[in-house]
């Protein structure tokens, strides 16, 4: 764990000095948005009521409440992603990539380093993020804190499982963006982040559930909203960790082809 | 237990687009960059790699650092395999490059050091002593505290030279060492790698700066197309390629007689002549052999009546070799010695 702290350290100092603040901006924006345009239709639109069909298929009628811990958690998603996937592509593009896979360092290690500093970093910007909900009058119920961990910690191995493929994918790839902004779109779409995944059909919803997100995004919903106890979202949360645990495996798995290949492409251009 | 790396018919290749995927035929083809070879690079002394660019030294390095793995054949470092082994091998290995990247700019120069320490198990209690060390190695205690992204570009190849010595490797790989560096701190890290190699660590190097090879390596690998051309020490390769001593004469006067006494010299030893006026236009003769003929074309010249105002031999150099050794492998008939 020596790796991991002290990544986690150098990350946190580089993070301090130069704080990436498109990045921040890039997130929190789109996350209020979501708030902001929802709570314009649920007002203006819907008079202040949802549908049927919307609480049968998503188990609440507090639609605020719903948008604001879906944007919330694709916020967290992103900003993870950006941080975890983009490590090893980042060490490429500024040049320390072949002194870090000289060291006898483990990936998962510093990979938990990076995700570590990430997880503290997303969760300081999520608070920005519910803070300006809770200022446009979106109010949560207070979860049961068990489960509320337990979906915290679901979705930080959720999100750290999908991102090592990823950084895998990027780093072979030697290209961050098409990358990121196609799982972006594919997590949006697939997962319930915004609206449930119910409404989408069979085929695109059996998608969905193979990535550990969906999972997390109901573990996270049931503790925040409907304050859950831990039995009741236990299966969820075991869906959840398996499937992050598998992405993790295949990843790091992987990831030391892929490192070599972004290595043989530096050398033989 | 051998304590060398040693390498045994390494080949790297690497894919090569040969034709769009829809047309017929291979649309790949197996380039390669090394190509079957075999050196041992023993601990204790320097080792160099030259050969021209393209020739395949910075794959070379790069497979014995474990960030590539050979296409086919064997390296091992202290008889550890280095691809199954290659966590126990980069314990032991480290490379440095030159330019100044492969460390952190906006960590300081400290910080980057208890980094890559921390990566290297380097004991806590250790830790801080070796950087001390490191940075006064370097010279950069002064600067040890300042982001490396406010360093120039020499201060950042010193830190990334403490970087390369950190885990206290038992192998040194350096790839252009000294690129970019000013004179006095390429001087220095000559000596620090003097040093290292008398306090047992093995060191191959690859260096553009050929007086650097010479000076430093006790044996040199030359190598063509990922071939091995030649190998030797400096003077051997250098005697290797017969290449030409060249001499020049000035005289302080034209002398009849001494134009013939210097054709007839030129006509016994086989040596090719050219005559002309030097830029204070005095008669000069150039005699171009592969022995060095200066004693004999001076007695020559002396004897013949003529008094030499200026006279100059350019022994054949290791650059020349290199070039010669690197030439002669690129005709389809060379073979590797």
């Amino acid at each position: 764990m020596v790796t991991a702290w002290a990544t986690l350290k150098r990350n946190w100092l580089v993070t301090r000095r130069a704080y990436p603040w498109s990045y921040f901006i890039g997130t929190l924006g789109p996350g209020i948005f979501t708030v902001v345009v929802a709570l314009l239709s649920y007002r203006a639109i819907g008079g202040g009521r949802v549908s049927a069909w919307f609480g049968a298929s998503s188990g609440t009628s507090d639609y605020l409440g719903y948008v604001t811990v879906g944007a919330a958690a694709l916020m967290f998603t992103t900003r993870m992603v950006l941080w975890v996937a983009k490590a090893q592509i980042t060490e490429q593009r500024e040049g320390t990539l072949e002194s870090q896979m000289l060291t006898p360092a483990m990936r998962l290690p510093y990979l938990l380093g990076v995700a570590a500093q990430a997880f503290i970093t997303s969760i300081l910007e999520l608070c920005c993020l519910l803070g300006t909900a809770l200022l446009l009058g979106v109010r949560l119920p207070v979860p049961d804190p068990v489960s509320f961990a337990a979906a915290i910690l679901a979705a930080f191995v959720a999100v750290f499982g999908l991102s090592i493929p990823i950084s895998a994918i990027m780093i072979s790839a030697g290209e961050a963006h098409i990358t990121q902004n196609t799982l972006f779109c594919v997590v949006g779409l697939l997962c319930g982040f915004t609206f449930p995944a119910a409404l989408l059909p069979a085929p695109l919803t059996f998608l969905g559930e193979l990535l550990p997100a969906t999972a997390a995004m109901r573990v996270l919903r049931a503790a925040t909203l409907h304050a859950a106890p831990i039995q009741q979202v236990t299966g969820d949360l075991l869906i959840c960790l398996a499937l992050g645990c598998l992405y993790a495996a295949v990843g790091l798995l992987v990831l030391p082809h892929a490192e070599r290949r972004a290595i043989t492409r530096g050398a033989s251009a | 237990m051998m304590r060398a790396i040693a390498t045994d018919d390494l080949r790297k290749t690497y894919p090569v687009v040969e034709r769009p995927w829809w047309k017929p035929g291979k649309p790949l083809r197996a380039a390669p960059a090394v190509d079957g070879l075999s050196l041992r690079i023993p601990a204790g002394q320097v080792t160099g790699l030259l050969g021209l660019n393209g020739a395949g030294k910075t794959t070379t390095i790069r497979m014995l650092a474990t960030l590539l793995r050979p296409t086919s054949g064997r390296a091992t470092v202290d008889d550890l395999d280095l691809v199954k082994d290659a966590r126990e091998v980069r314990r032991r290995i480290n490379m440095i490059a030159g330019g100044e990247r492969m460390v952190y700019t906006r960590l300081t120069g400290r910080e980057n050091l208890w980094y890559f320490g921390q990566l290297y198990d380097v004991p806590k209690a250790q830790l801080k002593a070796r950087i001390a060390e490191l940075l006064a190695l370097v010279g950069l205690e002064h600067a040890a505290d300042q982001r490396v992204e406010r360093y120039s570009k020499g201060m950042r190849q010193r830190l990334s030279i403490a970087r390369g010595l950190i885990n206290r490797p038992a192998y040194l790989l350096l790839d252009e060492p000294t690129l970019g560096l000013d004179a006095p701190i390429a001087r220095d890290l000559r000596a620090v790698v003097a040093d290292l190699a008398r306090d047992g660590v093995g060191v191959l190097l690859t260096s553009h700066y050929l007086a650097e090879v010479e000076q430093l390596c006790a044996d040199i690998y030359v190598i063509a197309a990922g071939r091995l051309v030649a190998q030797g020490t400096p003077a051997e390769l250098t005697t290797m390629a017969e290449r030409q001593h060249t001499v020049e004469v000035s005289l302080a006067a034209a002398v009849d007689d001494v134009d013939h006494a210097v054709e007839t010299l030129a006509m016994r030893t086989g040596a090719q002549i050219t005559t002309g006026v030097d830029d204070d236009l005095r008669p000069r003769y150039t005699l171009r052999h592969s022995a060095d003929l200066a004693g004999e074309l001076a007695t020559t010249i002396v004897t013949a009546g003529g008094a030499i105002a200026r006279l100059e031999v350019t022994p054949p150099t290791l650059e020349d070799a290199i070039i010669a050794l690197a030439d002669a492998a690129r005709q389809p008939s060379a073979v590797a010695s």
